[in-house]
């Protein structure tokens, strides 16, 4: 019952572990190394490991090991220098294989717990300003809960070019269920994020600190009590390590881990059985 | 019934038939219009394509038998190795192989869920002098809408690329064995039979370019069971299926910044055995259309 919904908050922590190991290959591309992607293409993956499973505040697992397989592939269809500064679309997958009880070792005896589909574009305007829409299929091939379909936005600003080292990089995702809910309820709910991503570069490490809020702004964590507003708060510590400085002709390569902490709120509690919980991961990306 | 609970891997194989003949096919392409620069000189090359067909058949087993059949498929491959010795190239493979159902065993039948199977596979492949490769490749066949037990399997592949002797008269000759494996009695196995099987594949895929800038292949295949791969009735059957298939693949253009893209289409002909032709509801053969994109990267 309490795994009876969907899918991956941390997807979030995966993005930006990725985006991080891309940002940190960046420098080394401008220095003159060769670049083996010149293309429009883009390909960035990866496989962590992780001790629990959290999807928006709303547990999912955390006996065994948490597995999490994921790869994007990006089409920069267009850059220049008016208005508009960059076009892109998207497209991936983000899977989490359970040794646990939502997995190998439950009533389905069977790994793969979550299977998700995402399409998306996104636009980036003036002063680092991105607009991206996103539809994501949340699907669980081990039949632990039913598919949930989602259309989301996200507004992000990249601050780096006002504030330099001080930048928050803050975002908002607001996403609407279209059929199936992540928390099992009466209705398909409406999730709002809030979130920031300071991050700091030294030499061979980087380091990011995201923070989020995740809220219901309609049916999106129903409990015995009603739809509650609050759904978690989140803050972590993510550090990432290039396995080289300069990107070879396999691309940019990584080792990351990182800790996060989660306050659940009232209804996620309730399922979960306690008000917050550690989260430690560690994995490897690779960015092409 | 049995048909449906067996499902499986006859596909992937049809799909790779295809992605490798559109990817041959659409090599004299990207020589005639590369650009000046290449988009992707790494060692990393990405394919993909998504197809649609009336019928999917895993080597000779019936999948479905009423409505459209989709099957999207990625592949990223790593060249780990390339030289001029004894050994040419040795090359990484991982990929994932789908096929979504609209009819009785996807969303029109029980589970009333489209995503009847995806595969994973990761091949290590070995590239030898005059054209000889060896590869072997882990799959595991899973079905998200339970259509069908989990198969894992071990396979081999060795083919020949004679395209140097023969230029235009090249039949791409290539021998495939597989083995099942972590079975159990109407678990994971292709045939829901009672053994863990080993299938061996004979084929060669002949092909003909420079017909204006689309090219065509005629794959021909044989499949048999060396080992409890056709099971019916406590009876293992040897002869598979043998299919006779035309593809004709087009470029989009060359190859630009998003690499090469192509749409194929084409049409095959499988006549089956009898384990084949019973879980293919009593039809000796099958005539399988499907019509796709794809492209290189």
């Amino acid at each position: 019952m309490r795994r009876s919904k969907s899918a991956g908050g941390w997807l979030c922590v995966c993005v930006l572990m990725v985006v991080i190991s891309a940002a940190t290959a960046s420098p080394a591309r401008a220095q003159g190394s060769t670049d083996p992607n010149p293309g429009a293409l883009t390909l960035t993956g990866g496989f962590d490991f992780a001790n629990a499973y959290f999807f928006r505040g709303i547990f999912q697992d955390d006996t065994g090991v948490v597995m999490w397989p994921y790869g994007d592939l990006g089409f920069a269809l267009h850059s220049g220098e008016g208005a508009l500064k960059s076009v892109s679309v998207n497209i991936g997958t983000w899977n989490s294989l359970h040794t646990g009880d939502a997995g190998s070792n439950g009533p389905t005896g069977k790994l793969w717990y979550e299977s998700d589909f995402y399409a998306g574009a996104s636009f980036g305007f003036g002063t680092g300003t991105t607009v991206g829409v996103t539809y994501t299929a949340y699907t669980s091939p081990n039949q632990m809960f039913g598919t949930v379909k989602e259309l989301s936005f996200k507004v992000a600003v990249d601050d780096s070019g006002l504030l330099g080292a001080a930048a928050v990089k803050p975002y908002a995702l607001l996403a609407q269920e279209l059929d199936g809910q992540a928390d099992g309820g009466a209705d398909e709910g409406t999730y709002l994020e809030l979130g920031i991503g300071p991050g700091y570069s030294l030499s061979k490490v980087s380091m990011t600190v995201p923070v989020k809020v995740g809220l219901s702004l309609s049916g999106y964590y129903e409990g015995i009590s009603g739809d509650e507003t609050f759904g978690f708060l989140s803050v972590a510590g993510v550090v990432t390590v290039p396995f080289i400085s300069a990107p070879t002709r396999l691309g940019s390569w990584n080792i990351h881990g990182g800790v996060e902490f989660l306050m659940l709120g009232d209804r996620n509690e309730a399922v979960f059985g306690d008000s917050s919980h550690v989260i430690g991961s560690i994995g490897i990306g690779l960015s092409y | 019934m049995l048909s449906m609970s067996r499902v499986r891997n006859n596909a992937r194989m049809l799909a790779a038939a295809a992605c490798t003949t559109l990817i041959l096919a659409s090599s004299p392409a990207w020589a005639q219009d590369a650009p000046a620069v290449d988009p992707n000189p790494g060692a990393v090359t990405i394919t993909g394509s998504i197809d649609f067909l009336n019928q999917y058949m895993f080597r000779g087993l019936q999948q479905n038998n009423t409505g459209l059949v989709t099957w999207p498929a990625f592949d990223l491959g790593v060249t780990a190795y390339s030289g001029d010795g004894g050994l040419k190239s040795v090359g990484i493979n991982f990929g994932t192989w789908n096929s979504l159902h609209s009819g009785n065993t996807g969303s029109d039948g029980p589970s009333g869920k489209m995503w009847y199977e995806s595969d994973f596979y990761a091949t290590l492949g070995f590239g030898f002098g005059k054209g000889t490769s060896f590869s072997t490749t882990y799959t595991a066949y899973n079905s998200p809408n339970s259509g069908f037990t989990t198969v894992k399997e071990f396979s081999f592949k060795f083919a020949v690329d004679d395209s140097g002797y023969l230029g235009k008269g090249a039949v791409k000759p290539y021998l495939v064995l597989a083995q099942e494996f972590g079975t159990d009695i109407g678990t994971g196995q292709a045939d829901a039979g009672d053994n863990a099987g080993t299938y061996m594949e004979i084929g060669i895929a002949p092909g003909y370019y420079g017909i204006s800038r689309a090219s065509i292949a005629f794959p021909i295949k044989v499949g048999f069971s060396l080992n409890d791969y056709y099971e019916l009735a406590g009876e293992d059957n040897k002869f598979g299926f043998f299919s006779v298939a035309g593809i004709v693949t087009v470029p989009l253009g060359g190859t630009s910044n998003f690499g090469s893209w192509n749409v194929h289409g084409g049409v095959e002909y499988q006549a089956l055995g009898t384990t084949t032709e019973f879980y293919n509801g009593g039809d000796s053969s099958q005539v399988i259309g499907s019509f796709g994109i794809g492209f290189s990267y």
